[in-house]
């Protein structure tokens, strides 16, 4: 797997709001075709990674190559034709909207120009909808697929949030803190989903739940006060000194092994 | 039926009624011109989620650029129109480019500015616009071989004008253009994150807004024969987005329900007592508090209160609410 060249490559990132520096000299590389998570304390800055990475808040400073393409300049919505398509912590969906249309959107997403022809059919080759068929089928969002999305339950909320990145057919998807507020039975079926998507996709995810970190990722990178602390694979990084220093040893509790 | 179609014919059935129940032209003129002027609000204010001072700019500039085209040059009156909404298209884009880069109340304050500022170079540059007289004189030039001097000939040419454009408007907002508006107004962030342009979509809807008003504006001038400094003004505007929120932002029939019911309560109410806006402002307030889904959401009511009550809960997802978020 080492011998890949990264799909996403990260020289020296640094993002600064203002006079805060979120994110300092943070080199990152993802392999293709693995999956790889981001851990870290509250306000380590993984979140303004990914909005770094996705291109929704600019870099202050280091550069972002994607397949070797500089994107650093790239705008947000840009980036999703390119290839990158991403969940949020916070769930942002479209709430009005059923569940499939929320995930034909999605898929259109790839192609956006399209959508800008005002005479132009919903999706005249159903492409769009067939897309959104299959990931409400992988999701388990079939029987809810005319309901609003505002009405659904914070589990399947939580599951088409991450279908809105899937619809996109990325080769990295990035999934910020999947899992946030789902209970027990949810939680299990969503890491089996993580494992799902590490195989037709690149997974790039932050996660706090120790368990699903520990047990599918084949990189782990640990970030404290907006740097990377550690990177490795998930064994390597749990039995880290510093790594145990920051978690006050008392975090990673993870079933590997 | 669908519900386009259905709303389809029942624009078509007012632009029948009208000349049935009305006894002036002029005035039945005049509920078809500001339907079209409200539905294209309407695009931007129910669809986009965009509340928009603008709506007189464009509407005022059809007027002189009708007025002008028809008044210095022998074109028909056909290439006037369309000129009209050129205008009204392209000054849109440049407002709607500038004011979208704001958001929230920034961008109703700055689509007030551009009306307030296009106002005074219409009220400054007196030689092209006549000022405070207004352009005077435009000639209503025939369409080939139909004469549309007569006021209910030229209704039925403005009926004509007004089916067509509500098609088209159907078809924009059904489009995936529409949809896509409708996603933006729902949650501009994740229409961004899911790759979609949304400033080009927010410009596009304010052209193709800006276009309609300024066709609505053409034949304003061509009815009353007069290019008024009242039609750019910030009055005019906010006569068009009360007409809009009145009518109810959920579909674009709703508009053309606002905007008669505006025009021909107003007349009424301007015969019986000239403080008749007053009144206005009161349903303005009724509409706001307990109607939010204006005339239109209160007849859905009516439809659902009866025995054969039919509308599918399904099917109104997709529809854009007058909730009052996302301005």
């Amino acid at each position: 797997m080492s011998t890949q060249a990264p799909i996403l490559a990260a020289e020296k990132l640094g993002v600064r709001y203002g006079s805060f520096l979120a994110l300092s000299d943070v080199t990152l590389s993802i392999k293709s075709n693995t999956i790889h998570s981001v851990i870290g304390p509250n306000g380590a800055g993984k979140t303004t990674l990914f909005h770094a990475l996705t291109g929704r808040v600019r870099a202050s400073s280091g550069r972002i190559t994607l397949n070797g393409q500089d994107i650093t300049h790239v705008s947000d919505d840009r980036r999703v034709p390119l290839g990158i398509a991403r969940s949020f912590q916070v769930t942002s969906l479209f709430q009005n909207l059923s569940v499939r249309e929320n995930l034909r959107l999605a898929a259109q997403g790839r192609s956006p120009l399209q959508a800008l022809a005002p005479w132009r059919g919903v999706d005249p080759g159903g492409h769009a909808l067939a897309v959104a068929d299959e990931v409400m089928e992988r999701l388990e969002l079939t029987h809810v697929s005319d309901r609003a999305a505002g009405e659904l339950s914070h589990g399947q909320q939580r599951r088409l949030e991450v279908g809105m990145a899937v619809a996109a057919k990325p080769r990295l998807i990035l999934l910020d803190e999947p899992t946030s507020g789902m209970g027990i039975d949810d939680v299990e079926a969503m890491k089996a989903l993580i494992r799902d998507l590490g195989r037709d996709h690149t997974v790039l995810f932050i996660e706090h739940n120790m368990g699903i970190v520990m047990n599918i990722s084949d990189t782990v990178t640990v970030m404290r006060a907006g740097r990377v602390l550690v990177e490795g694979p998930p064994a390597v990084v749990r039995d880290d000194p510093e790594v145990r220093r920051a978690y006050l040893g008392n975090m990673i509790t993870g079933d590997l092994a | 039926m669908n519900r386009a179609s259905l709303h389809f014919l029942l624009a078509a059935l007012v632009a029948i009624a009208l000349p049935l129940f009305m006894r002036s032209g002029t005035l039945a003129s005049e509920v078809l011109i500001f339907a079209m002027a409200a539905a294209a609000c309407n695009l931007l204010l129910g669809y986009t989620g965009l509340l928009s001072f603008g709506q007189g700019i464009f509407f005022g500039l059809g007027s002189y650029a009708a007025g002008l085209t028809l008044l210095h040059t022998s074109l028909p009156l056909g290439v006037a129109l369309a000129l009209a909404a050129i205008a009204g298209a392209v000054v849109a884009t440049g407002v709607g480019w500038l004011s979208i880069r704001r958001q929230g109340v920034y961008f109703v304050m700055l689509t007030l500015a551009f009306s307030q500022f296009f106002y005074f170079l219409a009220y400054t540059f007196k030689d092209i616009t006549g000022g405070d007289n207004g352009l005077l004189n435009i000639p209503r030039t025939a369409i080939g071989p139909f004469s549309l001097g007569d006021s209910w000939a030229y209704y039925a040419f403005v009926a004509l004008l007004f089916l067509i454009v509500f098609a088209a408007l159907q078809r924009v907002a059904s489009s995936t253009f529409g949809r896509t508006l409708l996603a933006v107004r729902d949650n501009e962030e994740r229409a961004r994150a899911i790759g979609f342009p949304v400033r080009n979509f927010k410009i596009t809807a304010f052209a193709i807004s800006g276009a309609v008003t300024g066709l609505a504006g053409a034949l304003h001038a061509l009815l009353i024969g007069v290019a008024p400094l009242s039609n750019i003004e910030y009055h005019m505007s906010e006569s068009i987005l009360i007409m809009t929120i009145i009518g109810g932002s959920g579909n674009l029939f709703a508009s053309v329900l606002g905007a008669g019911f505006y025009v021909i309560v107003s007349d009424l109410l301007s015969s019986i007592w000239p403080r008749w806006l007053l009144l206005l402002g009161g349903l303005l307030i009724v509409v706001a508090l307990f109607m939010q889904k204006g005339l239109w959401g209160l007849i859905e009511r009516l439809v659902d209160a009866l025995p054969m009550g039919r509308r599918s809960p399904i099917e109104s997802p997709i529809q854009p609410e007058s909730e009052g978020r996302g301005i």
